[in-house]
């Protein structure tokens, strides 16, 4: 087996909170002991709701911020080892596109300006050649040359995100993180970047780690998916068999909550009830305040992410939820997530 | 036929009166009867919206068509006695930053039902309890931005409801939320139209939305309705191409269809060059030479199934 792009250890990070009388000792840790590991052009996808800790996870991969505990290794290297001649070397192989592409922009700089601009801030070609690498990369994700010496105000959302895409493109990178980058689209312009980045991570060889709450979208994008749930990973494992038969009850409500084109769903209750619950955190599974399923064992034992058929799954009770049923030749339903 | 709400021959334009934002919808909707606008962004979803509530922007104003209201007491009222709410895409900057949720809530219920002091707070907590808030008495002194998103729409929602209305207008109501947050606020809108008998709009650019409240759907483009049709009947047997392509855009999370969505070519026009003829010719397979000459009426290709298009799909 080739070594590893990337690899987190029990990578954990705490918040620490300071407001309050009893500041020294609250925390609220967005990330909790994960371990990852991406080969070369491997594609993974994070799933989970707002607040899960999935942009935190991103941001460490990419050592944007320091982990509490644990360490991540980009091609055998520790983010902790690298000085900074080093991390200019990693920069040029990583890349980070976010949620909202019109305040990843400078509303002040031409699109050529924005695209050429790691070229020469990285030395790697002079204003000239930097100008041509932009106008080569545009055409690549879609657009013309000739909108460099446009405004991002004058562009669509979906062109925003493919200038974008350009600019952390440009260097070839080995990994890139997307964090959210077609939440914010409408489904058909969604439909042009996800065809998009098929052919472009064909092409270019490309490991990402694809970050994101809707499992409609990522599956399309990714080779293997891993769900968070309040910075655990509760189920991970590759896209057929999430898909197929998902074992984890939390896994199970997000592909529930998909909004399918089935209209005999209408009506019918949501699979979980409200949001992310912190108060759980600090004893047994932090999913059982919102669990269907949850038994006297969830409250006292946090269990560990442990094999389950094809997948690795962090609940005592996956070996209970039955496969779900095939609809009239469309989408599998997963109402009412029912138990054996 | 008692519908609740017709509009006619809508026309929408801007300060430049040659650019039609709207032109020339006509649909209804019956009491407690939801329908559906789907299009993709700057098709006019919204303006339809806006024109219907009598909020439309500065600058932009109805000039043609009309919007009627039936009250079931006979006489076409006017819009504004008609009680009409609505609620929009991003519930935290929809809220005054500077007002508690009791604030809001009990302002409105003095404005709409005239409720004072304690009556309007036993209202707004109960309204808060029914929208599925806890601890609703607490959360009154507690500002938007001490609430998730999920939770400043349901504040919304309540607030909507504080008004009693006949229709309730909401657009992209959760496209800034979370799957599983928009399966349960979608779940709730279902649920009060069903328990207050009031119409529902919604708009949305995912049709999976659309599937889950709709009755019926219609599907916008370039400021004209170019397919309307019952939801069932749409998702299943699209007839515009437009719609066929939006159908097939929808990513599925069936493991047996792993084929990726299929994109639709181009963009939306802009305004101020649209093509002649009809609209979406540049980017429809199906166009022909007849196409770019003129705008296609509407024709029926089934029950209740209108389409504006040459080449409609048959079943």
């Amino acid at each position: 087996m080739s070594k590893p792009l990337l690899q987190a250890r029990d990578l954990t990070k705490v918040f620490r909170l300071k407001s309050g009388l009893f500041a020294k000792h609250s925390g609220h840790v967005a990330v909790r002991s994960v371990n990852l590991e991406l080969a070369q052009r491997e594609r993974i996808g994070v799933v989970g709701e707002s607040g899960s800790g999935k942009s935190t996870l991103g941001r460490l991969l990419l050592g944007l911020t320091p982990p509490t505990e644990g360490e991540v290794l980009f091609e055998g290297i520790s983010h902790q080892g690298r000085r900074a001649g080093d991390w200019s070397k990693f920069r040029m192989q990583t890349a980070l596109v976010q949620q909202n592409p019109l305040s990843a922009l400078d509303p002040q700089m031409c699109i050529g300006e924005q695209v050429a601009e790691p070229v020469w801030i990285h030395r790697v070609a002079d204003r000239a050649g930097a100008r041509d690498r932009a106008a080569d990369m545009l055409e690549k994700v879609g657009l013309s040359a000739a909108m460099m010496s446009r405004f991002p105000h004058q562009m669509s959302g979906g062109q925003r995100q493919r200038v974008v895409l350009a600019r952390a493109l440009i260097l070839q990178p080995k990994l890139i993180v997307f964090d959210e980058p077609v939440s914010a689209l409408d489904v058909s312009v969604q439909a042009q970047v996800v065809s998009l980045l098929r052919s472009l991570s064909r092409d270019l060889g490309l490991a990402y780690v694809f970050i994101t709450h809707d499992l409609r979208i990522v599956r399309h994008l990714v080779d293997r998916i891993a769900v968070v749930y309040l910075g655990r990973i509760v189920e991970t494992g590759d896209i057929r068999s999430i898909y197929e038969w998902a074992r984890h009850p939390y896994t199970r409500a997000l592909l529930a909550s998909v909004p399918t084109m089935d209209t005999r769903v209408r009506g019918v209750e949501p699979p979980i009830r409200g949001e992310l619950d912190i108060s759980t955190i600090t004893q047994g599974c932090a999913f059982r305040s919102r669990c269907p399923y949850a038994i006297d064992r969830c409250a006292a034992e946090v269990p560990v992410l442990r094999h389950v058929a094809h997948q690795e799954v962090a609940c005592h009770r996956a070996e209970d939820f039955p496969r779900p049923a095939t609809a009239r030749g469309g989408d599998r339903t997963w109402p009412g997530l029912e138990i054996k | 036929m008692s519908n609740f709400l017709t509009v006619r021959d809508l026309v929408v334009q801007g300060p430049a009166r040659a650019i039609k934002i709207i032109d020339g919808i006509s649909f209804s909707l019956d009491a407690g009867q939801t329908l559906g606008l789907v299009g993709e962004s700057g098709c006019g979803k919204s303006m339809t919206c806006y024109a219907i509530a009598r909020a439309l922007p500065r600058g932009i104003a109805q000039t043609g068509g009309s919007i009627t209201f039936d009250n079931g007491s006979g006489s076409a009222g006017k819009p504004e006695e008609s009680r009409i709410a609505m609620i929009f895409q991003d519930p935290t900057s929809s809220l005054n930053p500077v007002h508690t949720i009791g604030y809001y809530l009990t302002s409105s219920l003095y404005r709409h039902q005239g409720l004072k002091g304690n009556d309007a707070r036993l209202e707004a907590i109960r309204l808060l309890e029914r929208v599925g808030i806890t601890q609703a008495e607490s959360r009154l002194r507690s500002y938007p931005h001490e609430l998730s998103g999920g939770m400043n729409q349901r504040v919304m929602i309540a607030h909507a409801l504080a008004a009693r209305p006949k229709l309730l207008i909401a657009d992209e109501p959760t496209t800034a939320l979370d799957v599983t947050t928009q399966a349960q606020i979608l779940h709730l809108l279902e649920e009060l139209r069903s328990e207050t008998g009031m119409a529902l709009l919604i708009v949305s650019h995912d049709l999976g939305v659309i599937a889950r409240l709709a009755d019926r759907a219609a599907v916008m483009y370039c400021g004209k309705i170019v397919e309307i049709a019952p939801t069932d009947e749409l998702l299943e047997r699209p007839a515009h191409p437009y719609a066929r392509a939006l159908v097939d855009c929808m990513p599925s999370i069936d493991p047996d269809d792993a084929e990726p969505p299929i994109p639709i070519p181009g963009a939306v026009p802009l305004l101020q060059n649209l093509p002649a003829g009809c609209h979406f010719h540049p980017r429809c397979p199906r166009a022909s030479q007849r196409c770019t000459a003129s705008f296609p009426g509407s024709t029926n290709v089934g029950p209740l199934h209108e389409t504006s298009c040459y080449h409609p799909a048959v079943a």
